[in-house]
């Protein structure tokens, strides 16, 4: 238990760029890793830190997250009181300062002031739903009251991805936030990985002054523009962090998985990633498989090839087929005699017999979900 | 408390001496089975999808693992706002109070609980049974013919037919006697501890009982002759499929290979999932000179490897030229680098060192010398060590220099 709520942005579309996978999903309800949604780790994130309350702003495309998150019971946040709280978009509609339109992030929580306001903690930490990392957020919350910081913004000494989506910060010589820039890198600069420590107070009246002066974008008109008037600092974390940006990327990220390391730093023993539990057997090795360097979830049935990739939960791989650098998402189904390599098969997809998909490492073919080849 | 049509009552308090080391600390039905089950997950699983949502677990030995895995019963579905899954221990009563003398007493005991629902039919399971079954069925059939008990049986083999309590019975089902471990059984259809009573009948039977000072207080050894003595009606339910006694060494290590064996117990029909609590564990990998046939390998591993006719539980490791077959390795457990476990159960939490050796293949012994080879729960085997088939380790082996 501790002082901080915790609030998500779920609505990420990933672009063009992640088109076959996000159609019918935001970023956040991406799998990922076998039998995650990348949302799963920063819920986890903030179970993990002691925070008991967690709402979730959704905008659109939120069935799948709806259906993953159910009522927060997967990762003990169905509460009396508190736990989790979806929050779809029901204000958008209506007048108002925005007049109705969806702008950005602030904007966003404009929407949700009445909830914001009955916030039982005294400190927020918002949070990006896209990015995978398993992230430090009590010793983060400590580190934010020691510091006597206004807003902690989290960053990596790591890149995370094109410059162009993603946003730089340097830091003075007490932590303290120097320079911040979008889109372009800077020298000695961290990467900003999306995620804000502040407190209620301050969120609620960094809230009504963007909504009376028509801003909307926290990094732009809260981070930027306030960077002299605010205390500002950074706290970086040197871990294991990924953000699915590109088709090319979300395949890279998938095979990190395969990587020790990686591993290492994602899944620790006192600070599990949870998700929603789906009750499969484990996975059945046949006779005849070969399987090597793989991850395979629960429930899957594999009784043919399958090198360098990662099977979810309750993919089936017939006899005779042979899967390399693959990412097959859940109930997949590789019919005999098929060949792929270097695919991404959506929920649910079945390759016919003695199909053949072949991409590669800097452009995997995807296949959308339930399709047929 | 609104009626309900059936209680059921499972029989979770048994010591399982006969599993030896692997019961030492917890109750025979929180021993892990199967990959990421414990043997109480199939009773439970089996209410859940009977859509039986009120089930007492009758406690005693070692309750606190089972205490902790059944929780609010959320895996089974079985956390509801009226009913659900109560633990139940023995407790001290205004007059006295004491444990539970026997199968029957422990359900005397809860006289209380059961009536709380006011129930037409009770169902008494065993926590120590691996099956899938459909109660709803025996209990349509109960119902149908009007007996007074219900009782589940399996034809099993002639041969092993006095290892089983054996039912008598007569073309149309009903039983006409009851042997225990019968020297020369009449029959081949075997009791598999399932009991379906009318609860009116069973509350007098369990009052009658409890009041004979000579009575052992057992389902078996007294409820059912006793209702056979007094006429009433009793009729056998077949079922048909698989069912086997997990009480032994063997039979465990059996019903972990029945799995791999396809057809026999399947554990991935999505009509029937058998529930457990997760653990939250990843995926597991294999690595890149891993080899896995014919085995199953559950979330949290690492296997680096080779795995043969294996089952390896949630978090186990098989480090690099280590080689498993027929074995089981139960959740967490160790298999150091270039270790050989063969036809062994390697407990939860255990440890096998490099280039120990566990247990062997039966034609590589005289068949009187072997045995399943078990490591305890937490035990050590030290590098190099050496445990033949049929021993049993239940504290520490220390390390030997590895034969050159």
């Amino acid at each position: 238990m501790n002082d901080m709520h915790g609030l998500i942005f779920a609505y990420a579309k990933g672009g063009e760029n992640l088109k076959e996978l996000t159609e019918r999903r935001a970023v956040p309800s991406l799998p990922f890793g076998g039998r995650y949604r990348v949302i799963d780790f920063m819920l986890s994130n903030m179970v993990n830190a002691g925070v008991t309350d967690v709402g979730v702003v959704m905008r659109e495309n939120y069935q799948s997250l709806l259906d993953h998150l159910e009522s927060g019971k997967n990762w003990d946040l169905s509460r009396k009181r508190g736990g989790l709280r979806l929050l779809p978009p029901f204000s958008y509609a209506g007048s108002g300062p925005y007049e109705g339109v969806f702008l950005g992030n602030m904007a966003a929580l404009y929407n949700i002031s009445s909830y914001l306001s009955h916030i039982r903690q005294d400190y927020v930490v918002v949070a990006e739903g896209g990015l995978v990392a398993n992230l430090p957020l009590e010793d983060a919350l400590r580190r934010h009251v020691d510091t006597g910081a206004d807003i902690t913004v989290l960053c990596t000494p790591q890149r995370l991805g094109q410059q162009e989506f993603s946003s730089f910060l340097t830091l003075g010589g007490t932590g303290r936030i120097s320079d911040l820039a979008r889109g372009r890198d800077m020298d000695g600069a961290l990467e900003m990985l999306g995620v804000y420590i502040l407190s209620k107070p301050l969120l609620l009246s960094l809230v009504s002054h963007c909504a009376a002066h028509n801003l909307y974008d926290f990094e732009r008109d809260v981070l930027q523009n306030m960077l002299g008037s605010l205390g500002l600092y950074g706290y970086v974390f040197e871990g294991y962090a990924a953000r699915m940006t590109t088709v090319a990327a979300y395949f890279k990220h998938n095979m990190d998985m395969l990587r020790a390391d990686a591993r290492a730093s994602l899944f620790l023993k006192d600070r599990p990633i949870k998700t929603k539990v789906r009750d499969e057997a484990s996975a059945y090795y046949g006779p005849d498989a070969r399987v090597q360097n793989c991850i395979v979830a629960d429930g899957c049935y594999i009784e043919g090839d399958v090198e360098n990739s990662i099977l979810s939960r309750g993919v089936r791989i017939e006899p005779g087929v042979r899967v390399h650098n693959s990412v097959l998402l859940q109930d997949t189904r590789v019919s005999s005699g098929a060949i792929l390599g270097y695919a991404i098969t959506d929920k649910e997809v079945v390759i016919g017999p003695g199909r053949m998909l072949m991409g590669h490492a800097t452009y995997p073919i995807a296949v959308s979900k339930g399709s047929v080849v | 408390m609104r009626k309900k049509e059936c209680v059921a009552m499972l029989l979770a308090g048994g010591q399982g001496s006969r599993l030896y080391v692997l019961t030492t600390d917890v109750a025979k039905p929180a021993v892990p089975f199967g990959g990421k089950f414990r043997i109480i997950d199939f009773p439970l699983s089996n209410c859940a999808n009977s859509n039986i949502d009120t089930v007492g677990v009758l406690t005693q030995y070692q309750p606190h693992a089972l205490n902790a895995y059944i929780g609010s019963g959320l895996p089974w579905d079985l956390d509801r706002l009226e009913g659900g899954v109560r633990v139940l221990p023995p407790y001290v009563k205004s007059k006295g109070g004491t444990w539970y003398k026997g199968t029957a007493n422990a359900i005397y005991q809860n006289i209380g609980f059961i009536e709380t629902y006011d129930p037409e039919y009770v169902l008494i399971l065993s926590g120590d049974h691996i099956y899938k079954m459909d109660y709803r069925k025996m209990i349509a059939q109960h119902k149908k013919t009007e007996a007074d008990c219900t009782i589940a049986v399996i034809e099993v083999p002639p041969s092993e037919a006095s290892r089983f309590g054996i039912m008598n019975t007569r073309d149309d089902g009903s039983i006409v006697s009851f042997e225990e471990k019968p020297k020369k059984p009449q029959s081949n259809l075997a009791s598999m501890g399932v009991y379906v009573f009318s609860w009116k009948k069973l509350r007098a039977y369990l009052l009658a009982d409890e009041a004979n000072p000579a009575s052992k207080n057992d389902f078996g050894g007294n409820i059912i002759p006793a209702m056979l003595a007094a006429g009433e009606k009793l009729f056998s339910h077949r079922f048909k499929g698989y069912w086997k006694d997990v009480g032994t060494i063997d039979s465990l290590w059996e019903a972990n290979m029945d799995l791999l064996a396809g057809g026999q117990l399947n554990i991935f029909d999505p009509a029937w999932r058998i529930y457990a609590r997760s653990t939250g564990t990843p995926p597991h990998f294999v690595g890149p000179a891993a080899r896995v046939s014919h085995s199953l390998v559950t979330e949290g591993c690492e296997v680096y490897g080779s795995v043969e006719n294996s089952v390896i539980f949630t978090g186990g490791t098989v480090k690099a030229g280590a080689r498993v077959k027929y074995s089981i390795v139960m959740p967490g457990a160790v298999i150091g680098e270039d270790a050989v476990v063969e036809y062994a159960i390697i407990a939860e939490d255990a440890v096998v060192g490099r280039g120990a050796r566990v247990g062997a293949d039966p034609s590589a012994v005289n068949p009187k010398d072997w045995g399943v080879a078990v490591v305890g729960p937490a035990v050590h085997v030290g590098a190099g060590a050496v445990l033949l088939p049929k021993e049993m380790a239940g504290a520490d082996v220390p390390a030997k220099e590895a034969a050159q």
